[in-house]
Protein backbone atom coordinates (compact mmCIF):
# COMPACT_ATOMS: atom_id res chain seq x y z
CA UNK A 1 0.00 0.00 0.00
CA UNK A 2 1.48 3.56 -1.21
CA UNK A 3 1.70 5.85 2.03
CA UNK A 4 0.58 9.26 1.88
CA UNK A 5 2.07 12.34 2.98
CA UNK A 6 3.37 13.34 5.89
CA UNK A 7 0.41 15.29 6.65
CA UNK A 8 -1.92 12.47 6.24
CA UNK A 9 0.17 11.13 9.10
CA UNK A 10 -0.10 14.16 11.12
CA UNK A 11 -3.84 14.38 10.85
CA UNK A 12 -5.02 10.27 11.71
CA UNK A 13 -2.50 10.92 14.34
CA UNK A 14 -4.23 13.56 15.60
CA UNK A 15 -7.76 12.22 15.07
CA UNK A 16 -6.53 9.08 17.12
CA UNK A 17 -5.35 10.53 19.84
CA UNK A 18 -8.98 12.61 20.71
CA UNK A 19 -10.90 10.00 22.33
CA UNK A 20 -14.38 12.01 22.49
CA UNK A 21 -16.37 12.01 19.21
CA UNK A 22 -17.56 15.69 20.25
CA UNK A 23 -13.69 16.84 19.85
CA UNK A 24 -13.06 14.84 16.89
CA UNK A 25 -15.62 17.01 15.36
CA UNK A 26 -14.83 20.45 16.75
CA UNK A 27 -11.25 19.30 15.84
CA UNK A 28 -12.21 19.67 11.67
CA UNK A 29 -14.55 22.60 11.95
CA UNK A 30 -11.24 24.30 13.46
CA UNK A 31 -9.05 22.97 10.63
CA UNK A 32 -11.81 24.42 8.53
CA UNK A 33 -11.98 27.49 9.74
CA UNK A 34 -8.78 28.02 8.99
CA UNK A 35 -9.00 27.83 5.24
CA UNK A 36 -9.18 30.99 4.50
CA UNK A 37 -11.02 32.61 1.39
CA UNK A 38 -7.85 34.22 -0.33
CA UNK A 39 -6.26 30.41 -0.25
CA UNK A 40 -8.90 29.65 -2.65
CA UNK A 41 -9.69 33.04 -4.73
CA UNK A 42 -13.28 33.51 -6.68
CA UNK A 43 -11.99 32.82 -9.92
CA UNK A 44 -10.93 29.24 -8.81
CA UNK A 45 -14.51 28.71 -7.56
CA UNK A 46 -16.02 27.84 -11.26
CA UNK A 47 -18.23 25.45 -12.68
CA UNK A 48 -15.11 23.89 -14.49
CA UNK A 49 -13.92 22.79 -10.43
CA UNK A 50 -17.65 22.29 -9.02
CA UNK A 51 -17.97 18.53 -8.00
CA UNK A 52 -21.15 17.67 -8.48
CA UNK A 53 -23.55 15.64 -5.98
CA UNK A 54 -22.41 17.38 -3.03
CA UNK A 55 -24.87 18.90 -0.20
CA UNK A 56 -22.49 22.27 -0.06
CA UNK A 57 -20.64 23.20 -3.00
CA UNK A 58 -17.13 21.55 -3.33
CA UNK A 59 -14.20 22.94 -5.48
CA UNK A 60 -11.18 21.24 -6.63
CA UNK A 61 -7.95 21.22 -8.86
CA UNK A 62 -5.18 19.75 -9.20
CA UNK A 63 -1.86 21.17 -10.22
CA UNK A 64 0.48 18.31 -11.82
CA UNK A 65 4.77 19.14 -11.44
CA UNK A 66 7.07 16.74 -11.83
CA UNK A 67 4.26 14.30 -12.63
CA UNK A 68 3.07 14.52 -8.67
CA UNK A 69 -0.42 15.66 -8.35
CA UNK A 70 -1.12 18.32 -5.91
CA UNK A 71 -4.51 19.11 -4.97
CA UNK A 72 -6.39 22.47 -3.38
CA UNK A 73 -10.22 22.14 -2.67
CA UNK A 74 -12.92 24.69 -1.06
CA UNK A 75 -15.99 24.61 0.22
CA UNK A 76 -18.96 26.96 1.45
CA UNK A 77 -19.17 24.98 4.54
CA UNK A 78 -16.92 24.83 6.81
CA UNK A 79 -17.18 21.63 8.21
CA UNK A 80 -16.70 20.40 4.65
CA UNK A 81 -13.67 22.93 4.33
CA UNK A 82 -12.13 21.47 7.16
CA UNK A 83 -12.46 17.57 5.10
CA UNK A 84 -11.40 18.97 1.67
CA UNK A 85 -8.62 20.45 3.27
CA UNK A 86 -7.58 17.26 5.25
CA UNK A 87 -8.06 15.40 2.14
CA UNK A 88 -5.99 17.64 -0.46
CA UNK A 89 -3.16 17.65 2.02
CA UNK A 90 -3.48 14.10 2.80
CA UNK A 91 -3.34 12.87 -0.72
CA UNK A 92 -1.09 15.72 -2.77
CA UNK A 93 2.31 15.10 -3.62
CA UNK A 94 1.72 11.94 -5.04
CA UNK A 95 2.23 10.39 -8.87
CA UNK A 96 -0.67 9.11 -10.64
CA UNK A 97 0.30 5.29 -10.10
CA UNK A 98 0.83 6.26 -6.30
CA UNK A 99 -2.56 7.74 -6.32
CA UNK A 100 -4.35 4.06 -7.12
CA UNK A 101 -2.94 2.67 -4.37
CA UNK A 102 -4.70 4.74 -2.19
CA UNK A 103 -7.74 3.03 -0.72
CA UNK A 104 -10.97 3.50 1.50
CA UNK A 105 -8.86 2.59 4.41
CA UNK A 106 -6.78 5.43 4.25
CA UNK A 107 -9.97 7.67 4.06
CA UNK A 108 -11.45 6.05 7.49
CA UNK A 109 -8.49 6.76 9.34
CA UNK A 110 -9.01 10.50 8.61
CA UNK A 111 -11.67 9.84 11.58
CA UNK A 112 -14.96 9.08 9.66
CA UNK A 113 -16.80 8.20 13.01
CA UNK A 114 -17.71 11.84 13.86
CA UNK A 115 -19.51 12.26 10.36
CA UNK A 116 -22.83 11.65 9.27
CA UNK A 117 -22.85 8.90 6.25
CA UNK A 118 -23.26 11.77 3.63
CA UNK A 119 -20.24 13.41 4.70
CA UNK A 120 -18.68 9.82 4.58
CA UNK A 121 -19.72 9.56 1.06
CA UNK A 122 -18.45 12.80 -0.24
CA UNK A 123 -14.91 12.17 1.46
CA UNK A 124 -14.85 8.66 -0.65
CA UNK A 125 -16.36 10.82 -3.64
CA UNK A 126 -13.22 13.18 -3.35
CA UNK A 127 -10.63 9.99 -3.08
CA UNK A 128 -12.56 8.77 -6.14
CA UNK A 129 -11.68 11.96 -7.73
CA UNK A 130 -8.03 12.23 -6.63
CA UNK A 131 -7.64 8.72 -7.75
CA UNK A 132 -9.58 9.43 -11.35
CA UNK A 133 -6.96 12.60 -11.54
CA UNK A 134 -4.12 10.40 -11.28
CA UNK A 135 -5.29 8.29 -14.35
CA UNK A 136 -6.15 10.72 -16.41
CA UNK A 137 -2.98 12.95 -15.93
CA UNK A 138 -4.58 15.92 -14.46
CA UNK A 139 -7.04 18.95 -15.64
CA UNK A 140 -10.14 19.54 -14.01
CA UNK A 141 -13.40 18.33 -12.77
CA UNK A 142 -15.80 19.31 -15.45
CA UNK A 143 -13.10 17.81 -17.53
CA UNK A 144 -13.26 14.31 -16.13
CA UNK A 145 -16.76 14.82 -15.67
CA UNK A 146 -17.27 15.62 -19.56
CA UNK A 147 -14.90 12.39 -20.70
CA UNK A 148 -17.61 10.44 -18.47
CA UNK A 149 -14.74 9.09 -16.12
CA UNK B 1 -54.92 28.88 13.72
CA UNK B 2 -54.17 32.66 14.19
CA UNK B 3 -55.11 33.01 17.89
CA UNK B 4 -52.45 33.72 20.29
CA UNK B 5 -51.49 31.01 22.42
CA UNK B 6 -49.53 31.45 25.52
CA UNK B 7 -46.24 30.08 26.32
CA UNK B 8 -47.34 28.13 29.12
CA UNK B 9 -49.50 26.27 26.95
CA UNK B 10 -46.07 25.03 25.83
CA UNK B 11 -44.74 24.46 28.97
CA UNK B 12 -47.50 22.46 30.55
CA UNK B 13 -49.23 25.06 31.94
CA UNK B 14 -53.41 24.90 32.95
CA UNK B 15 -54.47 25.83 29.34
CA UNK B 16 -53.29 22.38 28.54
CA UNK B 17 -55.51 19.87 30.77
CA UNK B 18 -56.42 18.85 27.75
CA UNK B 19 -53.12 17.58 26.51
CA UNK B 20 -50.41 15.77 28.32
CA UNK B 21 -47.66 16.07 26.15
CA UNK B 22 -45.40 14.23 28.67
CA UNK B 23 -47.94 10.94 28.18
CA UNK B 24 -47.89 11.63 24.35
CA UNK B 25 -44.18 11.92 24.13
CA UNK B 26 -44.04 7.90 26.32
CA UNK B 27 -46.44 6.99 23.38
CA UNK B 28 -43.31 7.21 21.20
CA UNK B 29 -40.66 4.52 21.89
CA UNK B 30 -38.27 6.17 19.59
CA UNK B 31 -38.01 9.65 21.99
CA UNK B 32 -37.04 8.02 24.61
CA UNK B 33 -33.22 6.91 23.16
CA UNK B 34 -29.83 8.76 23.28
CA UNK B 35 -27.75 10.30 19.96
CA UNK B 36 -24.25 10.84 20.73
CA UNK B 37 -24.54 10.24 24.57
CA UNK B 38 -28.08 13.06 24.35
CA UNK B 39 -31.41 12.49 24.68
CA UNK B 40 -32.50 12.99 21.57
CA UNK B 41 -34.54 15.91 20.94
CA UNK B 42 -36.62 15.13 16.86
CA UNK B 43 -37.33 18.23 15.28
CA UNK B 44 -37.82 16.58 11.88
CA UNK B 45 -41.34 15.68 11.95
CA UNK B 46 -42.37 17.63 8.87
CA UNK B 47 -39.91 15.24 6.76
CA UNK B 48 -41.24 12.15 9.06
CA UNK B 49 -43.03 11.91 11.88
CA UNK B 50 -42.71 8.98 14.38
CA UNK B 51 -44.93 6.39 15.10
CA UNK B 52 -46.68 5.80 18.80
CA UNK B 53 -46.76 2.13 19.86
CA UNK B 54 -50.09 1.54 18.88
CA UNK B 55 -49.25 2.46 14.99
CA UNK B 56 -46.35 -0.50 15.36
CA UNK B 57 -48.43 -2.71 17.20
CA UNK B 58 -51.36 -2.52 14.99
CA UNK B 59 -48.64 -3.21 11.63
CA UNK B 60 -47.49 -5.99 13.75
CA UNK B 61 -50.56 -7.39 14.32
CA UNK B 62 -51.62 -7.71 11.06
CA UNK B 63 -48.75 -9.44 10.14
CA UNK B 64 -49.19 -12.02 12.93
CA UNK B 65 -52.76 -12.62 12.61
CA UNK B 66 -54.32 -11.80 9.59
CA UNK B 67 -52.30 -10.53 7.22
CA UNK B 68 -53.36 -11.56 3.29
CA UNK B 69 -53.60 -9.87 0.15
CA UNK B 70 -56.67 -7.78 -0.29
CA UNK B 71 -59.98 -7.87 -2.58
CA UNK B 72 -58.76 -11.52 -3.88
CA UNK B 73 -58.55 -14.74 -2.17
CA UNK B 74 -62.13 -16.40 -1.01
CA UNK B 75 -60.28 -17.42 2.25
CA UNK B 76 -60.97 -16.16 6.19
CA UNK B 77 -57.87 -14.33 6.05
CA UNK B 78 -58.37 -12.62 3.09
CA UNK B 79 -61.67 -11.73 3.75
CA UNK B 80 -60.69 -10.43 7.14
CA UNK B 81 -57.86 -8.45 6.16
CA UNK B 82 -59.79 -7.04 3.47
CA UNK B 83 -62.70 -6.16 6.00
CA UNK B 84 -59.99 -4.42 8.53
CA UNK B 85 -58.42 -2.40 4.92
CA UNK B 86 -61.71 -1.26 3.61
CA UNK B 87 -62.70 -0.38 7.36
CA UNK B 88 -59.76 2.43 7.30
CA UNK B 89 -60.23 3.81 4.38
CA UNK B 90 -64.39 4.57 5.99
CA UNK B 91 -62.58 5.82 8.62
CA UNK B 92 -60.01 7.80 6.72
CA UNK B 93 -63.39 9.66 4.98
CA UNK B 94 -64.49 9.81 8.44
CA UNK B 95 -60.96 11.75 9.40
CA UNK B 96 -61.34 14.24 6.25
CA UNK B 97 -65.28 14.24 6.59
CA UNK B 98 -65.68 12.98 2.90
CA UNK B 99 -68.82 12.27 1.39
CA UNK B 100 -68.32 8.73 1.19
CA UNK B 101 -65.23 5.75 1.36
CA UNK B 102 -65.67 5.79 -2.62
CA UNK B 103 -63.92 8.92 -2.57
CA UNK B 104 -60.86 8.19 -1.09
CA UNK B 105 -58.25 6.61 -3.70
CA UNK B 106 -55.13 5.08 -1.71
CA UNK B 107 -52.25 5.68 -3.01
CA UNK B 108 -48.27 5.00 -2.05
CA UNK B 109 -48.01 9.07 -1.23
CA UNK B 110 -48.61 12.50 -1.87
CA UNK B 111 -46.60 12.76 -4.37
CA UNK B 112 -48.38 10.03 -6.21
CA UNK B 113 -51.41 11.38 -5.45
CA UNK B 114 -50.57 14.65 -7.16
CA UNK B 115 -49.25 13.09 -9.77
CA UNK B 116 -52.27 11.02 -10.47
CA UNK B 117 -54.33 14.09 -10.86
CA UNK B 118 -51.77 15.17 -13.37
CA UNK B 119 -51.25 11.76 -15.20
CA UNK B 120 -55.46 11.22 -15.30
CA UNK B 121 -57.85 14.44 -14.90
CA UNK B 122 -54.64 16.78 -16.75
CA UNK B 123 -54.13 14.42 -19.22
CA UNK B 124 -58.14 13.85 -20.19
CA UNK B 125 -59.07 17.96 -19.34
CA UNK B 126 -56.13 20.07 -20.13
CA UNK B 127 -55.22 21.31 -23.47
CA UNK B 128 -52.36 23.76 -25.07
CA UNK B 129 -53.13 27.04 -23.38
CA UNK B 130 -54.72 26.42 -20.17
CA UNK B 131 -53.12 27.47 -17.13
CA UNK B 132 -52.16 25.73 -14.00
CA UNK B 133 -51.66 28.27 -10.65
CA UNK B 134 -49.34 26.75 -8.16
CA UNK B 135 -47.78 28.90 -5.60
CA UNK B 136 -44.14 30.26 -4.97
CA UNK B 137 -43.82 28.09 -2.06
CA UNK B 138 -44.57 24.88 -3.92
CA UNK B 139 -42.67 21.30 -2.72
CA UNK B 140 -41.44 19.42 -6.02
CA UNK B 141 -43.79 17.19 -5.89
CA UNK B 142 -46.40 20.05 -6.79
CA UNK B 143 -44.88 21.37 -9.31
CA UNK B 144 -42.91 18.63 -11.32
CA UNK B 145 -46.01 16.88 -12.27
CA UNK B 146 -47.40 20.10 -13.42
CA UNK B 147 -44.21 20.84 -15.16
CA UNK B 148 -44.56 17.26 -17.01
CA UNK B 149 -48.09 18.23 -18.66
CA UNK B 150 -46.39 21.44 -20.11
CA UNK B 151 -44.13 19.46 -22.21
CA UNK B 152 -46.62 17.08 -23.05
CA UNK B 153 -49.30 19.03 -23.32
CA UNK B 154 -48.33 23.06 -24.03
CA UNK B 155 -50.16 23.52 -20.98
CA UNK B 156 -48.74 26.80 -18.38
CA UNK B 157 -47.47 26.42 -15.03
CA UNK B 158 -47.56 29.70 -13.09
CA UNK B 159 -46.29 30.96 -9.72
CA UNK B 160 -48.74 33.37 -7.50
CA UNK B 161 -45.81 34.95 -5.38
CA UNK B 162 -45.39 35.41 -1.99
CA UNK B 163 -43.56 38.58 0.18
CA UNK B 164 -40.73 38.78 1.65
CA UNK B 165 -42.37 37.09 5.08
CA UNK B 166 -43.59 34.03 3.47
CA UNK B 167 -46.71 35.64 2.84
CA UNK B 168 -49.38 34.40 0.59
CA UNK B 169 -50.08 37.36 -1.62
CA UNK B 170 -54.17 36.92 -2.49
CA UNK B 171 -54.38 39.86 -4.22
CA UNK B 172 -51.42 38.63 -6.83
CA UNK B 173 -53.57 35.41 -6.62
CA UNK B 174 -56.52 37.05 -7.92
CA UNK B 175 -54.97 38.50 -10.81
CA UNK B 176 -53.51 35.57 -12.02
CA UNK B 177 -57.21 33.58 -12.37
CA UNK B 178 -58.65 34.02 -15.69
CA UNK B 179 -60.22 32.07 -17.93
CA UNK B 180 -57.40 30.10 -19.03
CA UNK B 181 -56.96 28.93 -15.20
CA UNK B 182 -58.17 25.49 -15.42
CA UNK B 183 -56.64 24.30 -11.94
CA UNK B 184 -55.11 25.63 -8.57
CA UNK B 185 -52.40 23.30 -6.94
CA UNK B 186 -51.17 24.68 -3.82
CA UNK B 187 -50.06 23.57 -0.78
CA UNK B 188 -51.90 24.13 2.63
CA UNK B 189 -49.36 25.00 4.60
CA UNK B 190 -45.60 25.57 3.42
CA UNK B 191 -43.21 22.85 4.36
CA UNK B 192 -40.36 25.12 4.79
CA UNK B 193 -41.91 28.33 5.67
CA UNK B 194 -45.01 26.70 7.69
CA UNK B 195 -47.17 29.93 6.06
CA UNK B 196 -51.16 28.61 6.47
CA UNK B 197 -52.19 29.41 3.02
CA UNK B 198 -56.10 31.47 3.01
CA UNK B 199 -57.21 27.83 1.45
CA UNK B 200 -60.75 28.85 1.63
CA UNK B 201 -60.74 32.33 0.28
CA UNK B 202 -58.91 30.28 -2.62
CA UNK B 203 -60.80 27.84 -3.34
CA UNK B 204 -63.78 30.44 -3.32
CA UNK B 205 -62.37 32.39 -5.95
CA UNK B 206 -60.74 29.72 -8.36
CA UNK B 207 -64.10 28.07 -8.50
CA UNK B 208 -65.79 31.47 -9.30
CA UNK B 209 -63.34 31.20 -12.49
CA UNK B 210 -64.80 27.69 -12.89
CA UNK B 211 -60.86 26.36 -11.99
CA UNK B 212 -60.45 23.10 -9.86
CA UNK B 213 -58.24 23.32 -7.03
CA UNK B 214 -55.96 20.31 -5.42
CA UNK B 215 -54.36 21.16 -2.08
CA UNK B 216 -51.07 19.67 -1.42
CA UNK B 217 -52.47 18.72 2.25
CA UNK B 218 -48.98 17.13 3.20
CA UNK B 219 -48.38 19.33 6.01
CA UNK B 220 -51.60 20.62 6.37
CA UNK B 221 -53.45 17.88 7.83
CA UNK B 222 -50.31 17.22 10.77
CA UNK B 223 -50.97 20.82 12.09
CA UNK B 224 -55.08 21.35 11.64
CA UNK B 225 -56.59 18.48 10.16
CA UNK B 226 -58.96 19.04 7.19
CA UNK B 227 -63.01 18.82 6.29
CA UNK B 228 -62.69 18.57 2.84
CA UNK B 229 -66.50 19.14 2.05
CA UNK B 230 -66.16 22.16 4.33
CA UNK B 231 -63.24 23.84 2.47
CA UNK B 232 -64.64 22.79 -0.42
CA UNK B 233 -62.10 21.41 -2.50
CA UNK B 234 -61.82 19.21 -5.35
CA UNK B 235 -58.33 17.29 -4.63
CA UNK B 236 -56.86 16.62 -1.23
CA UNK B 237 -53.73 14.71 -1.30
CA UNK B 238 -51.84 13.97 2.24
CA UNK B 239 -49.35 11.48 3.15
CA UNK B 240 -49.73 8.82 6.51
CA UNK B 241 -45.74 8.98 7.43
CA UNK B 242 -46.15 12.64 8.46
CA UNK B 243 -49.31 11.66 9.94
CA UNK B 244 -47.75 9.35 12.59
CA UNK B 245 -48.59 6.53 10.44
CA UNK B 246 -46.03 4.20 8.33
CA UNK B 247 -44.36 5.47 5.04
CA UNK B 248 -45.79 3.93 1.61
CA UNK B 249 -49.44 4.96 2.22
CA UNK B 250 -51.25 8.32 1.02
CA UNK B 251 -54.18 9.43 0.18
CA UNK B 252 -56.00 11.23 -2.58
CA UNK B 253 -59.24 12.56 -2.26
CA UNK B 254 -61.52 13.61 -4.77
CA UNK B 255 -64.97 15.07 -5.76
CA UNK B 256 -67.58 12.13 -6.42
CA UNK B 257 -67.77 13.55 -10.33
CA UNK B 258 -64.34 14.45 -10.44
CA UNK B 259 -63.20 10.91 -9.99
CA UNK B 260 -65.84 9.67 -11.99
CA UNK B 261 -64.82 11.74 -14.74
CA UNK B 262 -61.22 10.28 -14.85
CA UNK B 263 -59.75 7.75 -16.42
CA UNK B 264 -57.67 4.79 -14.87
CA UNK B 265 -53.99 5.91 -13.83
CA UNK B 266 -52.19 2.34 -13.91
CA UNK B 267 -53.70 -0.59 -15.82
CA UNK B 268 -53.12 -3.92 -13.69
CA UNK B 269 -55.26 -6.30 -11.21
CA UNK B 270 -57.73 -5.55 -8.82
CA UNK B 271 -58.51 -2.04 -10.40
CA UNK B 272 -60.70 -3.92 -13.72
CA UNK B 273 -63.79 -5.16 -14.12
CA UNK B 274 -63.67 -7.43 -16.58
CA UNK B 275 -60.45 -8.21 -19.07
CA UNK B 276 -60.06 -9.58 -22.17
CA UNK B 277 -58.07 -9.28 -25.46
CA UNK B 278 -61.32 -7.88 -26.92
CA UNK B 279 -61.47 -4.85 -24.33
CA UNK B 280 -61.38 -3.96 -20.57
CA UNK B 281 -63.67 -2.78 -18.15
CA UNK B 282 -62.87 -0.88 -15.38
CA UNK B 283 -63.94 -0.75 -12.01
CA UNK B 284 -65.26 2.59 -10.39
CA UNK B 285 -63.58 4.93 -7.96
CA UNK B 286 -61.84 4.21 -6.06
CA UNK B 287 -60.45 0.90 -7.24
CA UNK B 288 -60.23 2.20 -10.52
CA UNK B 289 -57.11 4.10 -9.63
CA UNK B 290 -55.84 1.49 -6.88
CA UNK B 291 -54.14 -1.20 -9.74
CA UNK B 292 -51.87 -4.12 -8.25
CA UNK B 293 -51.95 -4.91 -4.46
CA UNK B 294 -51.90 -1.70 -2.24
CA UNK B 295 -49.54 -1.10 0.40
CA UNK B 296 -51.54 -3.35 3.29
CA UNK B 297 -50.26 -3.23 6.63
CA UNK B 298 -49.33 0.30 5.56
CA UNK B 299 -53.23 1.08 5.48
CA UNK B 300 -53.86 -0.58 8.84
CA UNK B 301 -50.75 1.29 10.51
CA UNK B 302 -52.53 4.41 9.22
CA UNK B 303 -55.95 3.19 10.26
CA UNK B 304 -54.61 3.13 14.14
CA UNK B 305 -52.87 6.51 13.19
CA UNK B 306 -55.62 8.39 12.61
CA UNK B 307 -57.46 7.04 15.64
CA UNK B 308 -54.59 8.05 18.06
CA UNK B 309 -55.23 11.47 16.84
CA UNK B 310 -58.38 11.39 16.99
CA UNK B 311 -58.02 10.27 20.43
CA UNK B 312 -55.74 13.22 21.18
CA UNK B 313 -57.68 15.60 19.65
CA UNK B 314 -56.80 17.59 16.61
CA UNK B 315 -58.16 20.99 18.11
CA UNK B 316 -55.77 19.96 21.38
CA UNK B 317 -52.48 18.83 19.41
CA UNK B 318 -52.93 21.82 17.05
CA UNK B 319 -52.91 24.18 20.23
CA UNK B 320 -50.19 22.57 21.52
CA UNK B 321 -48.31 22.74 18.24
CA UNK B 322 -49.37 26.74 18.29
CA UNK B 323 -47.87 27.36 22.05
CA UNK B 324 -44.66 25.83 20.98
CA UNK B 325 -44.41 27.79 17.67
CA UNK B 326 -45.05 30.96 19.90
CA UNK B 327 -42.45 29.54 22.77
CA UNK B 328 -39.46 28.35 19.58
CA UNK B 329 -40.38 31.78 18.15
CA UNK B 330 -39.91 34.36 21.05
CA UNK B 331 -36.98 32.43 21.99
CA UNK B 332 -35.10 32.17 18.56
CA UNK B 333 -35.89 35.71 18.23
CA UNK B 334 -33.82 36.76 21.14
CA UNK B 335 -30.78 34.88 20.05
CA UNK B 336 -28.27 37.39 18.59
CA UNK B 337 -27.69 36.52 14.94
CA UNK B 338 -30.56 34.20 14.27
CA UNK B 339 -32.82 35.17 11.14
CA UNK B 340 -36.13 32.94 11.20
CA UNK B 341 -37.04 32.83 7.23
CA UNK B 342 -40.41 32.94 7.23
CA UNK B 343 -43.02 35.10 9.34
CA UNK B 344 -46.37 35.11 8.59
CA UNK B 345 -48.93 36.01 10.49
CA UNK B 346 -50.58 32.85 10.45
CA UNK B 347 -47.75 29.53 10.62
CA UNK B 348 -47.79 26.24 11.58
CA UNK B 349 -45.05 24.75 13.49
CA UNK B 350 -42.39 24.76 11.13
CA UNK B 351 -39.55 26.97 11.82
CA UNK B 352 -37.08 27.70 8.71
CA UNK B 353 -34.17 29.28 10.22
CA UNK B 354 -30.39 30.89 9.43
CA UNK B 355 -27.56 31.75 11.93
CA UNK B 356 -25.67 35.33 10.38
CA UNK B 357 -22.14 33.84 8.92
CA UNK B 358 -22.75 30.34 9.14
CA UNK B 359 -23.38 27.57 6.36
CA UNK B 360 -27.05 25.96 6.89
CA UNK B 361 -25.30 22.79 6.33
CA UNK B 362 -22.53 23.04 9.34
CA UNK B 363 -25.29 24.34 12.28
CA UNK B 364 -27.41 21.03 11.00
CA UNK B 365 -24.49 19.32 11.77
CA UNK B 366 -23.73 20.91 15.26
CA UNK B 367 -26.90 20.89 16.15
CA UNK B 368 -26.89 16.84 15.17
CA UNK B 369 -23.78 16.15 17.47
CA UNK B 370 -26.18 18.62 20.29
CA UNK B 371 -28.75 15.22 19.74
CA UNK B 372 -30.97 18.08 17.76
CA UNK B 373 -32.51 16.12 14.54
CA UNK B 374 -33.59 19.14 12.43
CA UNK B 375 -33.49 18.86 8.51
CA UNK B 376 -31.55 21.06 6.09
CA UNK B 377 -31.20 21.84 2.29
CA UNK B 378 -33.99 23.63 -0.15
CA UNK B 379 -36.04 21.53 1.49
CA UNK B 380 -37.58 19.97 -1.89
CA UNK B 381 -38.41 23.68 -2.55
CA UNK B 382 -35.76 25.34 -4.60
CA UNK B 383 -37.59 28.09 -6.48
CA UNK B 384 -38.77 28.83 -2.90
CA UNK B 385 -34.75 29.38 -2.38
CA UNK B 386 -34.45 31.43 -4.92
CA UNK B 387 -36.99 33.24 -4.49
CA UNK B 388 -36.04 33.84 -1.05
CA UNK B 389 -32.16 34.55 -2.17
CA UNK B 390 -31.20 31.65 -0.14
CA UNK B 391 -29.18 28.42 -1.08
CA UNK B 392 -30.89 26.85 2.04
CA UNK B 393 -32.11 26.45 5.57
CA UNK B 394 -32.42 24.54 8.86
CA UNK B 395 -36.29 23.29 9.42
CA UNK B 396 -36.96 22.96 12.45
CA UNK B 397 -40.27 21.05 12.80
CA UNK B 398 -42.52 20.15 15.22
CA UNK B 399 -44.66 17.48 16.48
CA UNK B 400 -47.30 16.31 18.94
CA UNK B 401 -44.27 14.89 20.89
CA UNK B 402 -42.43 17.79 21.32
CA UNK B 403 -42.40 19.64 24.17
CA UNK B 404 -40.86 23.28 25.61
CA UNK B 405 -37.31 21.06 26.92
CA UNK B 406 -36.98 20.57 23.20
CA UNK B 407 -36.96 23.81 22.11
CA UNK B 408 -34.83 25.06 24.97
CA UNK B 409 -32.28 22.45 23.94
CA UNK B 410 -32.47 23.53 20.51
CA UNK B 411 -31.62 27.08 21.29
CA UNK B 412 -28.69 25.80 23.38
CA UNK B 413 -27.88 24.12 20.49
CA UNK B 414 -28.11 27.28 18.28
CA UNK B 415 -25.66 28.97 20.87
CA UNK B 416 -22.92 26.72 20.45
CA UNK B 417 -22.92 26.38 16.89
CA UNK B 418 -22.66 30.14 16.65
CA UNK B 419 -19.91 29.63 19.61
CA UNK B 420 -17.89 26.69 17.56
CA UNK B 421 -18.69 27.90 13.78
CA UNK B 422 -18.21 31.97 13.77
Amino acid sequence: MSTPSTQYEDFADALEMIDDEDMRFEYIIDIGKKVKDVDFPDSLRTDENLMHGCMSQVWIIDEVRDNKHHFRGFSDAIIVKGLVAMMTASFSGLTGDELQEIGTDHVRRLNLGALTTQRQVGMMAMLETFKKFGLTGGGTVAGLRSAGI
Amino acid sequence: MNKVVSIESAIGGNSMAAFDVEQARADFPILSQMVYGKSLVFLDSGASAQKPQVVIDAVRECYETYYSNVHRGAHFLSQRCTDEYEKVRAEIAEFINAPSENNVVITSSVTESINLVAQTWGRKFLKAGDEIIVSEMEHHANIVPWQMLETEIGVKVRATPIDDNGEFLLDSFKELLGPKTKLVAITEVSNVLGTIVPVREVIRLAHEQGALVLLDGAQGIVHQGVDVQDLDCDFYGFTGHKLYGPSGVGVLYGKADVLNSMPPYQGGGDMIEKVSFHGTTFKQPPHRFEAGTPPIAQVIGLGAAIRYVKQLGMENIAAHEQGLLAYATEKMNAVDGVRLVGQAREKAAIISFLIDGAHPFDVAAVLDRQGVATRVGHHCAEPLMDRLGVVGTVRASFGLYNNAADVDRLVAAILKAKELLL
